[in-house]
């Protein structure tokens, strides 16, 4: 279990970049890369050479999270003035411009099987879902708000302020981490909340459930501790600390075996689950690094594991998972 | 059968005086001496045969007489004999009477010599110097006397006068003085004493050789030097001679012993043992014997015989020397049974016999050691030095001496001390070792070297390394910010145990049940059951410590868990380790888990309830909470646990001070000024009892700063910040900003901020990005602003008050492009006109003109986008936005977007008139441009279309606005504020953007480092302002009070506070009920300082101060 530097593009975008995601290979291409920036444009590149395929402009203020459909034929990015955009990966189009006000849009994720987009509503307390068919909204999950914290005197930065969704394997689960720490885990089929997991008490921005165990949720939270939770029965598995400020991204490695993980302090990190400690630390970013993302398996003759990570150095970096 | 004859005067006859039948009385004989009138060598002759020397005096006559116990006897016949009377009556017999005046002189010499009570020593000494006297009277040039002299002065220990009589002997050329043995002797004696052993051995030799039939004593004399020079075998055969000569079995067999120890074989010494108890057997009263049996017991440990022995042999000897030795043996054999009063008291009395440490040193050396046992420094020191004295290069007593001088803190002199031991031995690990502790506290390099030295030498002789040691140089290398090597050290000081699983991963902690309610119960459970799964949950008492250490140093590499579990483990086993609490406390704390962390500081308080660092981070954390006044209290009781020591608590409280100078809801300038004082003054108490005291001074600083002397401020900041950098346990980006802030505050926008923020938060700041958002927006690049500010928000997204600010950038932006866009769109027609010819130049300037504009359109569809989310927001959130302002904004900016659209069909007028002007030059030019002008045409039309496009996204959007406005409305009457006049608005801008310029930044200054003043002076430039600029520069300040304000909830307990103000304003202006509306508004915002005040950047301050005393366990 190593990553390995392969390649790493200076001054990808003209701002820092803030998400990152694959977009799944198709029969006619393999794998791309899809980036998001402050500089309201969105990159597609082309992976080994990180080769820029295509910019796709529209946004206004800055990309804050990008998603591709688990076809890889479409995809979506969404900005800070709150507007999603979904379109055609290989023609650019534009299928549709979901919006709706007042919620805000943080990260986003489709569901396994492509038919749910899942938009985490920030201070809506709540997650859209759109239908990825009729580009409708089909759903609003709540968080609920714990009781007695009502009061309007809640400061701002510590409500449950929704940053982050993750969809479990099996697609019955929604998680998504908050603000003020929380993690909350919803019953798609019936959209019903479930119940929070505790252990966190500052924003939660990323999180993602292993691909092998649709039980596992791992998060990442501004306290620089990366926990590891069973989702069903309530309970922290575990926790790993090593990076020295806050852990901004992570994702699993499709084998399930491996997390990594990006933080403002500059770092990569790879982090064994059996040892549940820091194998690997990547120093190459020289500011914080906004996002990881391992290339999902598939596509023609590709079988070799790759990690792209982003950074607010407006660099890309790829690595070789293996 | 020896008998004297004694003339009977004036016949021939002789009494017959058996001398082995004396009389009883010795007055009886005197009665024959006086009645005969016998000559006086008679007189002697009864006393002393003649003597070559007064030595053979006390070893053949004397000795008689003491056999026969007739001392008094003996010396009532010599003092008979040196009465007056006989002086008269044989005045011409000189050279019998010396000898009696010198008999009785060696008597009371020998006396003294042996008498052990200082005074009656002292009269016997006084007596025979005045017999010598008297001898010297009668004849100067007498040797014997000399002789005597010398001896009584070296039995005084006068060693320069006895060796001056001596010499003066040696130096009579009249007779073969110069060879005279007894003198020969006495000087030897005296150069044996000096130590000058070859000399001495000079002169015994040639005493020797004067005469050969000397006695054994000289051979004694030979066998000691030898025996002080080294020459081991050779003093064994001056002895053995010695003891052929005469049987002085009880003084030779030991010395011969002894020599066989010094020569350090086993069985050598075992025959030596043999030896002396033969020696003992012979004759049990020997002292030296005893002494020297009792040694060896001392060191085979049968301390009981030591004592008895010793006893004895206190008992049997009257000398000086012997009896010390005795004593010290006693001594000795109490102290290793750890008896230090009786070992003092005998050590104390061995000194007193010996007197001069020359003689025997070892007494003062366990004086010593029992003197520093019982605290007595001062008098431990002058016993050690005494040592030094004679051995000046003995480690052990260097070490010993640098050790008391560190007690005696005399740090300089120990050191001193401590480097000439490890000079002296470089293989001494506890010297390197003491020396290392002692370079801690002022060299932490040279420490490490010296312990590393230790260890080396350690490992080297095999022995085992102390675990304070390996800690010592853990901690050493972890202040250096070596980690690595602090956790190898670390690691090889814990050694084996139950943590080596939990270091490298083997067992982790116990997943826990997301509610968490029951922490404790849960650590508990999970030691225990480790326990009964059959691990061993073990922690020494002695690893604690360093348990402890690499537990924080853990956590300096942010491995947090790992710490977390070895505190946890501390705890389990040692519950009360109060820093464990405080470090979990910290770390939670850290995590803002802070409901935990109180609950940790709750047990560390229940170990001790008046630990003043749990007190103080009690306090952290209730302000953390906003338990204003519980916070103080606690404070307050860590300062009083501490006495007032503790600079923390007293700091905090001056920090305490601080906020509620600024937060102090009704902004009584007279409370604030009251607050700021007390602070001042806790700041400089801290500072008067540690001088180097960062936060003190940084916060003392600050105070400053708010009562404006930015001048003083910023030198102690900028002092601070240099004393603060390299050093790994404290980092304090608060005076980094607090110097970017006093820069700013003096108008110097500097890059100050940018700096901190990269230094020290790993740009997860969003309050230093405001700060440089606001340096931006003063400096006027809008752009800047924005990207800083979006950046802000992507870092905190909840924070609404960064979007508010965010719209006004961008609308402000909008604002100042429209306006320049009109002075270009000017300049464009004028170049056209000029220029007709080139038509790249304007193809080039309509861009010039036309992208602005566009990026403006978007800028403001943006601002709106913005600012009317947050109004929607407000409905579901209470973030402290007036709907009316943001309102105001939508207004705004709506307005500015139909100023927009008239410049985009001024910018169409334009264009369409530059096409046909293009045309026109066109057709003038020649058919090779047409290509070309085809390209422009076909730019220009996509240019339009999009423009087009542009406009109708802004109807859209305008409708929207309508719509959202709706919504608003439906509480609020209509505003009348948006239509006003574009023209208006443009004239009056520039002109008096310029002319507020600075005034703006005065009053921002103040804003952000009140100065106490109430803002009534300042407002008087801005009221005859047109409203609408107005409103805009109102938003201008708007950012920067929203700047700080991170509960920006207070603005509605402030709104009171805030409309004494918009009164007072009221009055200075005549203002029309149009205008009172707006200021209305505006005042408002005015309102909204306070609460940038109560959140100026010093908040940070008291945060960074973390706990420097549970860092430094070592």
């Amino acid at each position: 279990m190593k990553l390995a530097g392969l390649k790493s593009k200076e001054n990808a975008h003209e701002e820092s970049i803030w998400a990152a995601t694959w977009v799944p290979a198709t029969e006619s291409r393999p794998a791309l890369l899809l980036t998001g920036s402050l500089d309201e444009t969105v990159r597609l590149w082309r992976s080994d050479e990180l080769e820029l395929q295509v910019t796709n402009t529209g946004h206004c203020l800055g990309v804050v999270s990008v998603a591709a459909h688990p076809s890889g034929v479409i995809a979506a990015s969404a900005s800070l003035d709150s507007f999603v955009r979904v379109f055609d990966v290989d023609t650019n189009a534009t299928i549709s411009t979901l919006e709706a006000p007042p919620s805000e849009v943080w990260k986003m994720q489709f569901d396994p099987k492509g038919t749910i987009l899942a938009v985490a509503g920030g201070g809506s307390l709540s997650i859209k879902l759109w239908d990825t068919a009729t580009w409708k909204l089909v759903a609003t999950l709540s968080v609920p708000r714990p009781e007695g914290s009502n009061k309007p005197a809640d400061r701002s930065g510590s409500s449950k302020f929704v940053l982050s969704v993750a969809w479990s394997p099996d697609g019955k689960r929604l998680a998504c981490g908050s603000m003020d720490g929380t993690i909350s885990i919803f019953d798609v089929a019936r959209a019903k909340f479930l119940h929070h997991l505790e252990g966190h008490f500052m924003p939660v921005r990323s999180l993602a459930y292993s691909p092998v165990d649709p039980r596992v949720l791992f998060t990442a939270s501004d306290d620089t501790h990366i926990h590891i939770y069973d989702a069903e029965g309530k309970s922290m598995i575990g926790a790993m600390s090593g990076h020295a400020s806050w852990v901004l991204s992570l994702d699993v490695s499709p084998d399930g075996a491996a997390v990594a993980s990006g933080s403002s302090d500059r770092t990569v990190r790879l982090w064994d689950l059996n040892m549940r400690a820091a194998v690997q630390t990547m120093s190459n970013h020289t500011d914080q690094v906004w996002a990881v993302a391992f290339r999902p398996p598939g596509g023609t003759g590709v079988r070799a594991g790759r990690l792209a990570s982003v950074s607010d150095d407006k660099s890309i970096s790829l690595y070789d998972y293996s | 059968m020896a008998s004297v004859y004694i003339p009977v005067q004036n016949s021939e006859e002789e009494v017959r005086v058996s001398l082995e039948q004396l009389p009883r009385d010795a007055s009886d004989i005197l009665d024959i001496l006086k009645a005969e009138q016998a000559p006086l060598d008679l007189w002697l002759v009864i006393a002393v045969l003649k003597t070559v020397s007064v030595l053979q005096f006390f070893d053949s006559r004397f000795r008689e007489y003491f056999k026969q116990g007739k001392i008094e006897q003996f010396r009532q016949i010599l003092e008979e004999g040196s009465s007056p009377e006989i002086d008269e009556y044989y005045a011409d017999v000189k050279y019998e009477r010396i000898a009696i005046l010198n008999a009785l002189g060696a008597y009371y010499s020998y006396l003294g010599k042996v008498e052990t009570k200082q005074r009656e020593k002292d009269d016997h000494f006084i007596l025979a110097t005045q017999y010598y006297n008297k001898a010297s009277r009668i004849d100067m040039h007498e040797p014997s006397t000399w002789i005597g002299k010398g001896q009584l002065l070296l039995a005084k220990g006068d060693l320069d006068q006895a060796s001056a009589a001596f010499k003066i002997v040696l130096d009579d050329n009249r007779d073969d003085n110069r060879d005279n043995v007894p003198a020969l002797l006495g000087q030897a004696c005296v150069l044996f004493n000096r130590g000058r052993y070859s000399d001495s051995l000079e002169l015994y030799k040639r005493a020797l050789q004067v005469h050969p039939n000397c006695p054994a004593s000289v051979r004694l004399g030979i066998g000691l030097c030898r025996y002080k020079m080294g020459q081991f075998e050779k003093a064994r055969q001056a002895f053995k001679r010695a003891l052929q000569i005469q049987k002085m079995l009880r003084l030779l067999w030991p010395l011969e012993s002894w020599i066989c120890k010094q020569m350090k074989a086993a069985d050598e010494t075992w025959k030596g043992m043999e030896k002396m108890q033969k020696a003992f057997e012979i004759y049990p009263y020997c002292a030296m014997a005893l002494n020297y049996l009792a040694n060896h017991f001392f060191f085979t440990g049968q301390h009981f015989l030591v004592e008895q022995l010793t006893e004895t042999a206190l008992a049997v000897s009257s000398l000086g020397l012997m009896k010390s030795h005795s004593y010290y043996n006693l001594a000795r054999s109490y102290h290793s049974k750890g008896d230090y009063e009786k070992a003092g008291m005998y050590y104390m009395a061995s000194v007193k016999e010996c007197n001069k440490p020359h003689d025997f040193v070892l007494p003062y050396f366990g004086l010593g050691q029992v003197q520093l046992k019982w605290g007595d420094f001062r008098s431990s020191l002058s016993n050690f030095e005494k040592v030094l004295e004679v051995y000046p290069e003995n480690c052990e007593t260097l070490k010993v001496i640098g050790h008391i001088y560190v007690q005696l803190s005399q740090t300089e002199k120990a050191l001193e001390v401590l480097r000439k031991a490890t000079k002296i031995d470089p293989r001494d690990a506890q010297a390197f070792l003491e020396l290392g502790e002692l370079l801690i506290q002022s060299d932490a390099g040279a420490a490490l070297d010296a312990f590393r030295t230790a260890r080396g030498l350690l490992k080297k002789n095999g022995g085992e390394v102390p675990i304070e040691l390996l800690n010592n140089i853990g901690v050493l290398h972890f202040e250096r910010g070596e980690f690595e090597l602090a956790e190898q050290t670390f690691r090889e000081a814990l050694g084996d145990g139950v943590w080596l699983s939990f270091l490298d991963g083997k067992v982790h902690s116990p997943p826990v049940d997301s509610d968490a309610s029951s922490r404790q119960y849960n650590d508990l459970q999970f030691f225990r059951r480790l326990e009964e799964e059959g691990t061993p949950v073990d922690l020494p008492w002695d690893k604690v410590t360093t348990l402890f250490n690499h537990a924080r140093l853990l956590e300096q590499l942010h491995d947090n868990e790992k710490a977390s579990i070895l505190y946890k483990l501390i705890l389990f086993k040692y519950p009360d380790y109060i820093d464990a609490y405080l470090r979990l406390a910290a770390i939670a704390k850290a995590r803002n888990n802070t409901q935990l962390s109180i609950e940790l500081i709750g047990d560390a308080l229940k170990v001790n309830d008046r630990c003043p660092n749990a007190l103080s981070m009690l306090g952290t954390l209730e302000l953390k909470s906003d338990d204003w006044l519980k916070a103080k209290d606690t404070f307050r009781a860590a300062r009083e646990a501490t006495d007032g020591k503790d600079s923390y608590a007293t700091l905090a409280l001056g920090n305490w001070n601080y906020y509620a100078a600024l937060r102090s809801e009704k902004r009584g300038p007279k409370l604030e000024a009251t607050h700021l004082e007390k602070a001042k003054e806790l700041y400089t108490k801290v500072l008067v009892q540690h001088p180097s005291n960062f936060y003190a001074a940084n916060g003392a600083a600050v105070v400053l700063a708010e009562k404006g002397q930015f001048d003083v401020s910023k030198d102690i900041f900028t002092q601070v910040q240099e004393a603060a950098s390299g050093n790994i346990f404290v980092q304090m980006p608060d005076v980094w900003i607090n110097v970017a802030h006093v820069y700013f505050a003096q108008g110097h926008f500097a890059l100050a901020y940018q700096n901190c923020l990269r230094k020290f938060y790993y740009n997860t700041d969003t309050q230093v990005l405001l700060y440089l958002a606001r340096t931006h927006y003063e400096a006027e690049q809008w752009q800047d602003c924005k990207k800083t500010l979006l950046r802000a928000i992507h870092l905190a997204p909840s924070n609404y008050t960064l979007r508010f600010d965010a719209g006004v950038a961008m609308q402000k932006f909008s604002m100042f492009t429209l306006q320049k866009t009109k002075k270009t769109a000017d300049e464009f027609c004028i170049c056209s006109v000029t220029e007709e010819n080139t038509i790249d130049f304007e193809c080039r300037a309509f861009d010039a003109l036309y992208v602005p504009v566009r990026s403006t359109v978007a800028e403001l569809k943006n601002a709106v986008r913005v600012f009317s989310q947050l109004s929607t927001a407000s409905s579901l959130h209470y973030h402290g936005f007036d709907e009316k302002k943001i309102e105001t904004h939508v207004g705004y900016c709506k307005h500015l977007l139909d100023a927009a659209k008239v410049h985009h069909e001024a910018a169409e007028r334009e264009e369409q008139q530059n096409r046909q002007r293009l045309e026109l030059a066109r057709q003038v030019n020649l058919a090779e441009e047409a290509r070309r002008k085809a390209e422009e045409q076909r730019k220009l039309q996509l240019e339009k279309r999009k423009q087009e496009d542009l406009l109708k996204q802004v109807r859209q959007q305008e409708e929207n606005f309508k719509r959202v406005k709706e919504q608003w409305r439906s509480t609020e009457p209509a505003s009348k504020r948006k239509e006003r006049s574009q023209m208006e608005d443009e004239d009056g801008r520039g002109e008096k953007r310029r002319r507020k310029g600075g005034k703006r930044r005065k009053r921002d200054k103040k804003s952000r480092y009140e100065m106490g003043e109430t803002e009534g002076d300042m407002m008087d430039g801005e009221m005859e302002d047109d409203d609408a600029y107005m409103n805009n520069e109102d938003d201008g300040n708007r950012i920067n009070d929203q700047e700080d304000d991170r509960a920006d909830n207070n603005a509605q307990v402030l709104a009171a506070a805030g409309l004494e103000d918009s009164d007072a304003e009221d009055d200075a202006g005549a203002p029309s009920s149009n205008i009172n509306r707006r200021r209305r508004a505006w005042s408002e915002s005015d309102d909204d300082e306070p609460s940038v005040r109560q959140l100026e950047a010093s908040p940070t301050r008291e945060n960074s101060a973390e706990f420097p005393g549970s860092d430094g366990e070592a």
